[in-house]
Order: C-alpha cells, then sequence, then structure tokens
C-alpha cells in the first residue's frame, strides 16, 4: 500500500493519465479551425467563416489551409453529421454547428504558494463547453460556459462577417487589448497568462465592436464600444469601483505580411481602453501568479482609467518571440487630504517571452497537429519556453515621502517579478501537457509577508484536453 | 564705514536668529509647553470627514496631513477614540504618524491623542491630574492644550496627550524592552480570576508592543497574576502575588486615584478603568500606569474607601498593615502636595487662565462658559477642602486602627 503522500502525488497525475487516454482514443479526424481552439496563437474576435477567416490566423502558411479548407468546405455543404476533431453539423450551405469542449486541470507542487495543503493539490482550472457556428456564411456566433463556477457564461456573441474589412461583433467577449489575453487558454505558451495580461488588460464585457481587416490584410483594426471596462477591472467587494462606459480599440500591422522574408510574421500592435471611474475604492489589485494578492489597498479614484498597451509577435519557423507592454493609469480627482487632485495612479506590466519547437514544426501553424502524433508513429511535438516578465502599482507623483496612506500622492510601489520556464508536450491535436517551473520575487511594502518569503520555484503541470 | 556696515549686518542675522528659531530646534517639549496654547491644523479629505463624523463610533481610520507651527506631517492617521467623549460634532481623534509612512515621526512621536475634554465643564482637570501624579513620583503622559482646526474649521480647545507607548516607558521608566498593555473595558471587572483560558485576560489587555509574540508569552504572567490574587490561601498570598505586581506602586496608584476623587479608575464606579500595565523586562511583575483621568475631582467629601470591597488586588492588599499604612500615608502626602505653595489651587488657577479666552472661543463645547467658569470654582473649592477632609479622615483610620 502505497504511503498517502506518495498517493496523493500520483491522484493528478491519475487524472491526468484519464484525459490523456480519452485524447488518445477520440476518433481521427481533420482538425478545423476554431475560435474555441484555434490552431494560430491568438483568439480573434469573430467566429470562423469562409468569407471570413480569424484575423488571428495572418500566417503565410495559412492561405494555403485557407485554400484547403475552400475546397473542404465545398464537400461539406451537404446536410448532416461531420467529425472535424469535434462534432459538427452541417445544417446547409455555409451554415453549421459546431460542439466543442474543453477541460484542463493543474496539479501543482506541495510547496506552491497557491497550495494551502501540505500535500500537491488538483485543480480544474477549466471545464468548458460550447456551440459555435455560422449562418448562411455571413453570421458568426458562439456561446460557451464553465460547467461550474460564477460568471459561468462567458463568450456569448454573434460576428457579421459579411465583408472582410468591416464585422459587426455584438454580445460577450474580451475587449480588443492585449494579445496575451486574447490568446485562447488553450493555446498559450505557459499554463498561466501573463500578469499583465491577468491583472491589466480589461477581460470580457458587454459591447459592440466593428473591425475588419485591410490592406491585403497587413492591417487589423478593431474598435468597440462596452458597458464597462472588462471582468478583471473588477472585485467581489462591492464598495469597489470599476469603470463605466468603455471606449476600447487594437490596431495590428504586419508590415512584411506580402513579403517572403523571415520578418512576414513580425506582428506590431498597440491598443488603448478609456473609462470613467465614479468615486471610491478602485477594483485593480495585484496578484501573484498564484492568486495572491500582493496589492490591494483602498485608494481612491475619481476619474478616467486609461489602458494603453504595446504588442509584439514574431513566429520564425519553430521559434516564437512575445512581448507587451501595458499602463493603466487611473486619475484621482479632488481626493487629496485637501479635496484636491491626486497624481494618477499606475499600473505597468511588461512580459518577454520566447519559445522553441524542438521537433520542428512552425510556429505559426500551431503546435496541436505534431507532425508525428502521439502513439500514430511518433511521440507528438515538443516545445520548451521562458519567459520573464514584471508587474508594477504606484503612482504617477515623483516628489514627496512614498507612503502606503490610500490618499498618498506618491503611492509606495509594489512589483512582482516572475520567471517562467516551461515545457509543453502536444501529444495529438486534442491532447497537450504543459509543465512550468515559476520563480517569483514580490517587494512589496504592504504585504510584507510576502515581500520578506525568499523567492523560490514552484512547479505546475497542466493536462489539457480540447475537442 | 565698512566696519558699522558688518556690525549691522551681523546684529541684523543675530537678531533673526534669536526671534526665529529654526524648524529643527523644535522638541516634543515644545509641544508639550503647559504655558502655551498650541494651534493645530488637520486636514482630511471631505468624504472621510463625513464618514468621520458618521461613524464616529467606530474606530476607522482616516489618511490626514497634521500641522504644528511650520511641520506638516503627510499621510498620517486619524480615528474616532474613546469612550463616552465619542461624538460627531467634536470628535475625540487619536493621530498616527507612521501607520501609512514607515517609521515616520513628529518631533520623535509616534502617536498623539487629541483629546476633546468632553467629559468636565473645566477643560483642566485631567491636565491637574496628570501634573498631579508627576508631582508625586507616577510616570503620567505629558499634556498641553491646542486649539483645533479641521479643514480651516475651529473645532475648539483640544487637550494634546503624549502616547503611552515604549518612547514614554524609556523618558519615564528609563527602560521599555518590558511588555505594555493598555486595558480595554468590558464587562464588570474587579481583578476577578477569569478562568485559565487566555482570550479573556487578551480582550481586556491589549498588547501595545511585542505584539508578534505568543500569547502565551504575552498574557500568561497577566492570567497568573489574577489568578493568584484569587487565591484562598491569605497565608502565601502576599509572596505570591508580589511576584506578579508590584503592590507598593499599585496601592500608591490608587491612593493618589481615590484622593483626586476618580470614579472611574482601578476603584472606579463599574469596573477598574483607565489605566496601562507594564511588565518589566525579565520579570512577571506588572505595574499601573496612569491613563485618561477626566472624571476626577467628583467632590472634597469623597470616601477614601468607596468601591474598596468591589477590587480583588485591592481588598486583599491593605489587610496587610503596611500596606494599609501605605496606603494612608500616601494620601497625607497628597494632601501636602495640594497645599504646599498652595500648589493645585494655583495650577488650577494658571491653567484655567490659559484656555479660558479660547474656551470662550469654543462653540462645540457641551458646557457654557458660564458653567466652565463655576466648574474652574469648584476646582479650586476641592483644591481647597480635600486635604483638610483627606487628613482628618486619615487621623480618624488611624485612630480607629490602633
Amino acid at each position: 500500500m502505497a504511503s498517502p503522500s506518495i498517493a496523493s502525488a500520483i491522484r493528478p497525475f491519475t487524472a491526468g493519465v484519464y484525459m490523456l487516454l480519452a485524447g488518445l482514443i477520440a476518433p481521427p479526424g481533420t482538425a478545423a479551425q476554431s475560435t474555441f481552439a484555434p490552431s494560430a496563437a491568438t483568439q480573434e474576435p469573430a467566429g470562423q467563416g469562409s468569407k471570413s477567416p480569424k484575423p488571428g490566423k495572418q500566417d503565410s502558411q495559412q492561405k494555403e489551409s485557407e485554400q484547403e479548407e475552400e475546397g473542404a468546405k465545398k464537400a461539406d455543404d451537404k446536410v448532416g453529421f461531420r467529425w472535424k476533431g469535434y462534432p459538427s453539423f452541417q445544417l446547409g450551405k455555409g451554415t453549421h454547428i459546431d460542439l466543442r469542449a474543453r477541460v484542463q486541470l493543474d496539479a501543482q507542487g506541495a510547496d506552491s504558494p497557491g497550495n494551502d495543503s501540505d500535500e500537491p493539490e488538483t485543480d480544474f482550472a477549466r471545464r468548458r463547453i460550447g456551440i459555435e457556428g455560422e449562418i448562411g456564411g455571413v453570421l458568426a456566433f458562439e456561446v460557451d460556459r464553465e460547467l461550474e463556477g460564477e460568471n459561468a457564461w462567458r463568450d456569448v456573441y454573434a460576428n457579421y462577417q459579411q465583408f472582410d474589412f468591416v464585422q459587426v461583433q455584438g454580445g460577450k467577449f474580451k475587449l480588443p487589448f492585449s494579445l496575451d489575453e486574447n490568446t485562447s487558454a488553450t493555446n498559450l505558451d505557459f499554463v498561466y497568462r501573463s500578469l499583465a495580461a491577468r491583472v491589466l488588460a480589461p477581460g470580457r464585457d458587454r459591447g459592440v465592436m466593428v473591425h475588419g481587416r485591410a490592406l491585403d490584410r497587413m492591417v487589423r483594426y478593431e474598435l468597440g464600444v462596452f458597458d464597462h471596462d472588462g471582468r478583471n477591472a473588477r472585485s467581489q467587494n462591492p464598495e469597489r469601483v470599476y469603470g463605466e462606459r468603455t471606449l476600447a480599440g487594437r490596431l495590428v500591422v504586419q508590415p512584411f505580411r506580402s513579403s517572403k522574408s523571415i520578418a512576414a510574421d513580425l506582428q506590431l500592435g498597440g491598443a488603448f481602453t478609456s473609462s470613467d471611474l465614479p468615486e471610491g475604492a478602485r477594483s485593480l489589485r495585484g496578484v501573484t501568479t498564484f492568486e495572491e494578492t500582493f496589492f490591494d489597498p483602498d485608494l481612491f479614484v475619481l476619474g478616467r482609467r486609461q489602458r494603453a498597451g504595446f504588442e509584439l509577435r514574431w513566429r520564425p519557423g519553430p521559434f516564437s518571440l512575445k512581448s507587451e507592454y501595458m499602463r493603466v493609469t487611473t486619475e484621482r480627482r479632488g481626493q487629496s487630504v485637501e479635496d484636491s487632485d491626486l497624481s494618477p495612479l499606475l499600473a505597468t506590466g511588461w512580459y518577454v517571452s520566447g519559445t522553441w519547437a524542438i521537433t520542428g514544426e512552425n510556429k505559426a501553424d500551431g503546435l496541436n497537429k505534431p507532425r508525428r502524433p502521439f502513439m500514430r508513429g511518433g511521440f507528438g511535438a515538443f516545445e520548451v519556453g521562458a519567459r520573464i516578465e514584471e508587474l508594477t502599482f504606484t503612482s504617477a507623483a515623483s516628489d514627496g515621502v512614498p507612503s502606503l496612506s490610500v490618499r498618498a500622492d506618491l503611492v509606495e510601489a509594489s512589483s512582482d517579478r516572475v520567471t517562467t520556464l516551461g515545457a509543453n508536450w502536444y501529444l495529438n491535436q486534442w491532447v497537450k501537457i504543459q509543465l512550468n517551473a515559476i520563480r517569483e520575487a514580490i517587494a512589496n511594502p504592504e504585504r510584507r509577508s510576502l515581500a520578506t518569503r525568499e523567492p523560490s520555484w514552484s512547479f505546475v503541470t497542466r493536462f489539457q484536453f480540447t475537442m | 564705514m565698512t566696519l558699522r556696515l558688518s556690525v549691522a549686518i551681523v546684529s541684523t542675522v543675530a537678531c533673526l536668529l534669536m526671534s526665529a528659531p529654526p524648524a529643527s530646534a523644535q522638541t516634543a517639549a515644545d509641544l508639550f509647553d503647559r504655558d502655551t496654547v498650541q494651534e493645530i491644523r488637520l486636514f482630511i479629505n471631505s468624504r472621510d470627514l463625513d464618514q468621520l463624523r458618521t461613524r464616529f463610533r467606530e474606530d476607522i481610520y482616516y489618511v490626514v496631513d497634521f500641522q504644528w507651527r511650520n511641520m506638516r506631517i503627510r499621510n498620517a492617521a486619524v480615528r474616532s477614540r474613546g469612550g463616552v467623549s465619542r461624538n460627531a460634532s467634536k470628535p475625540a481623534l487619536r493621530i498616527d504618524f507612521d501607520r501609512y509612512t514607515t517609521g515616520q515621526r513628529f518631533l520623535g512621536l509616534k502617536s498623539l491623542t487629541l483629546d476633546n475634554l468632553w467629559q468636565h465643564g473645566s477643560f483642566v482637570a485631567e491636565s491637574t491630574t496628570m501634573a498631579f501624579f508627576e508631582r508625586m513620583g507616577q510616570p503620567a503622559p505629558r499634556e498641553s492644550f491646542c486649539r483645533l482646526y479641521i479643514n480651516n474649521v475651529l473645532h475648539g480647545v483640544y487637550a494634546i496627550i503624549e502616547p503611552i507607548d515604549n518612547d514614554f516607558l524609556a523618558r519615564s521608566l528609563g527602560e521599555n524592552a518590558g511588555y505594555l498593555f493598555s486595558y480595554q473595558l468590558q464587562e464588570r471587572f474587579y481583578g476577578d480570576y477569569l478562568g485559565d483560558e487566555l482570550l479573556e485576560y487578551k480582550r481586556r489587555f491589549q498588547a501595545q508592543n511585542h505584539e508578534l509574540e505568543s500569547d502565551a508569552i504575552l498574557y500568561s504572567p497577566i492570567r497568573d497574576l489574577f489568578r493568584e490574587v484569587n487565591h484562598p490561601d491569605d497565608g502565601v498570598w502576599r509572596e505570591r502575588v508580589e511576584q506578579y505586581l508590584d503592590l507598593r506602586q499599585f496601592i500608591t496608584h490608587v491612593a493618589i486615584e481615590n484622593y483626586l476623587a476618580e470614579d472611574d479608575g482601578i476603584l472606579g464606579a463599574y469596573s477598574m478603568n483607565n489605566f496601562y500595565l507594564y511588565r518589566e523586562a525579565n520579570t512577571s511583575r506588572h505595574r499601573l500606569i496612569v491613563w485618561d483621568k477626566d472624571s476626577t475631582f467628583a467632590f472634597p467629601e469623597f470616601n477614601l474607601f468607596r468601591n474598596a470591597e468591589e477590587n480583588a488586588v485591592f481588598r486583599r492588599a491593605i489587610a496587610y498593615r503596611d500596606l494599609f499604612d501605605l496606603y494612608l500615608e500616601v494620601l497625607e502626602r497628597c494632601a501636602l502636595a495640594t497645599t504646599e505653595d498652595d500648589w493645585m489651587a494655583r495650577e488650577i488657577t494658571r491653567a484655567g487662565a490659559l484656555v479660558a479666552p479660547h474656551v470662550r472661543e469654543d462653540v462645540r463645547k457641551p458646557f457654557s462658559s458660564e458653567e466652565f467658569d463655576q466648574a474652574i470654582e469648584l476646582l479650586l473649592e476641592f483644591a481647597k477642602k480635600r486635604p483638610q477632609y483627606v487628613l482628618q479622615e486619615v487621623r480618624k483610620i488611624r485612630a480607629a486602627n490602633r
């Protein structure tokens, strides 16, 4: 009989093995592109359609796959059930409904900061089901939700996609800000998104957005109006305030897209959001990779909250390089002890990450279609990566004595610097296993218990099944 | 000509230096100067001030800028304080200088109490009491008066009170490595044994330093003190209790309180109240430190043994002849200290005259200016009659116990 500690260590792996087996015995089929699990790195605003491939799939290889898809879609126009790597019901020309599912199981080491017990801990990061499809080839839609938890409804939207250069999307979806935040959780290079994306990017909200592509798809734009400034900016504390009506936009260019050079995939972009906040304690808080709060004082705000983001992505062959910088400023009108304005609160975040597909797959195509899938003549695709990042909270003032006071002009800075080393194993199009080693160093005067903790490595394993 | 010009310049500079001392020359002694009514200005966001007034019964901290003379301490913390003196109009306040800004001090002080002088119409009862404790050789917090402005609105006359903290201990006792506790009035408590659970003692004695140490280290000696106080065997009582309490200091403290006709102290009408407990380093022995004396000077014929039977410590202690004699002796010394050089009457007159014009301007005080004058008169009457009454009573008691 195994000892309890060994048994508990084995438990998460057992669950992962079940998922793995489920993926391996699933019937083979064509891995169609989908918003639920896009093969390339970004989740984009609209559902997928013959007239409007997802803006994220702007790779050189994508043109070929688009042509292949066109051919497949002609053959698929007949009404009936299809297996495309997931169940699909064709209801007529340009009209289909696909069923999608995603399960992610995380196992954290016993010494991980997010693990309160003395034993390794497993947790379902996501258990999501959804439907997506098209109607008449001009209207795409997606509805998906978590099987449990608060705010279970995730993406719920429709996209009018008749024209490539101008499309209109409405419903609940992610605001167009941040490459990492808008990358599907299925396609993340690391188990967790960057802190900047998790904390500073807005996330989902209800709204309507115009988007499209121009100049032979060298330029992609998104501009929308939303009810608020996203779920990420909210707190469970009802007394905390968050952005009201929010304007958000993103512009991405691939300046060398039409060239055959190695730089063809290089993508640069910028994004912004702007919203007003009512008077009250702000809701943006600093959390560590393992969701420990390291910055959450009741700093009073009133005025405009603005986000600015800059992004870079380059995926030459089996390599990739991604980087983002985000900055959120929140005004504090009339918040000083003399009712005058305080300097705006300032939150900044950045990351630089790189990956290498050791087995040689083209990163821009996605690694979820390994050249030689596991148990089908090969071992799947292997990838290694590294990311460094930092998240900092302070205020824009430069003079005075830094203070933790909620009405300080110069807010004492708190920051979290994280280094992540990762290895990804794509067994086939359904199953991925990720192993991350994460090191966090917190500089924070407010939560001294965190700040004085010696930086140490934590290990996380994620088993992912996507259909 | 050149020489004359040089002399003029030097003289001018010297005059300027003498007339306007630099900020660095200001000390806590200047702040607690008993002959000056200071001016203190607080700046609080209007939203916070509304909250402080609305929720004055709660100990919620707000950000405040604190200004005295040319010194402005930014990002200090302020909260409502006190018991029955809490109110929205003229809030009793506690200022903490280092709550939000690590290591911030004001004249070396970590905190200050701004007492709204709400409970005694004379405005000077508390400061006179503290001065009297000091005169009797007992450590007491320094006090002075101020006109308090909040957001440039005069909120009346306040007392500035030195906090009982490590700095106070170092100044008054010469060491501060021990354990300091502030007594928190809960249910009626007269030194009874509350059982083995430390929580009951923790509720009543709030640690003011060494807060991160375990409850066992902090509170076991306090629990043991009250267990021994209530030990039934008189034969071992004194030996055991003296391990945990400086009985002579305790008796002295109670005698001074009772001399001053304090009805809300160790022998208070409702419970023990208004004191700090200090345990010296490397010992289990405690002593009392006086705090918050705004219920003194009740009346000159205040019984010398009022509520004596209620308090377990005092009742058992004065059963010992030497402690009983000490109690009477301290009462006599108090009477002498009152009349010597007419000290108490002069102190009341001096302090009363100092604050009088400012009291008349204080529109937020709960008393009329006429009541203030009457209260000063009553204090002077107390200063005159109390020594006679006490000495007479002590003589009677001695005669009866001979």
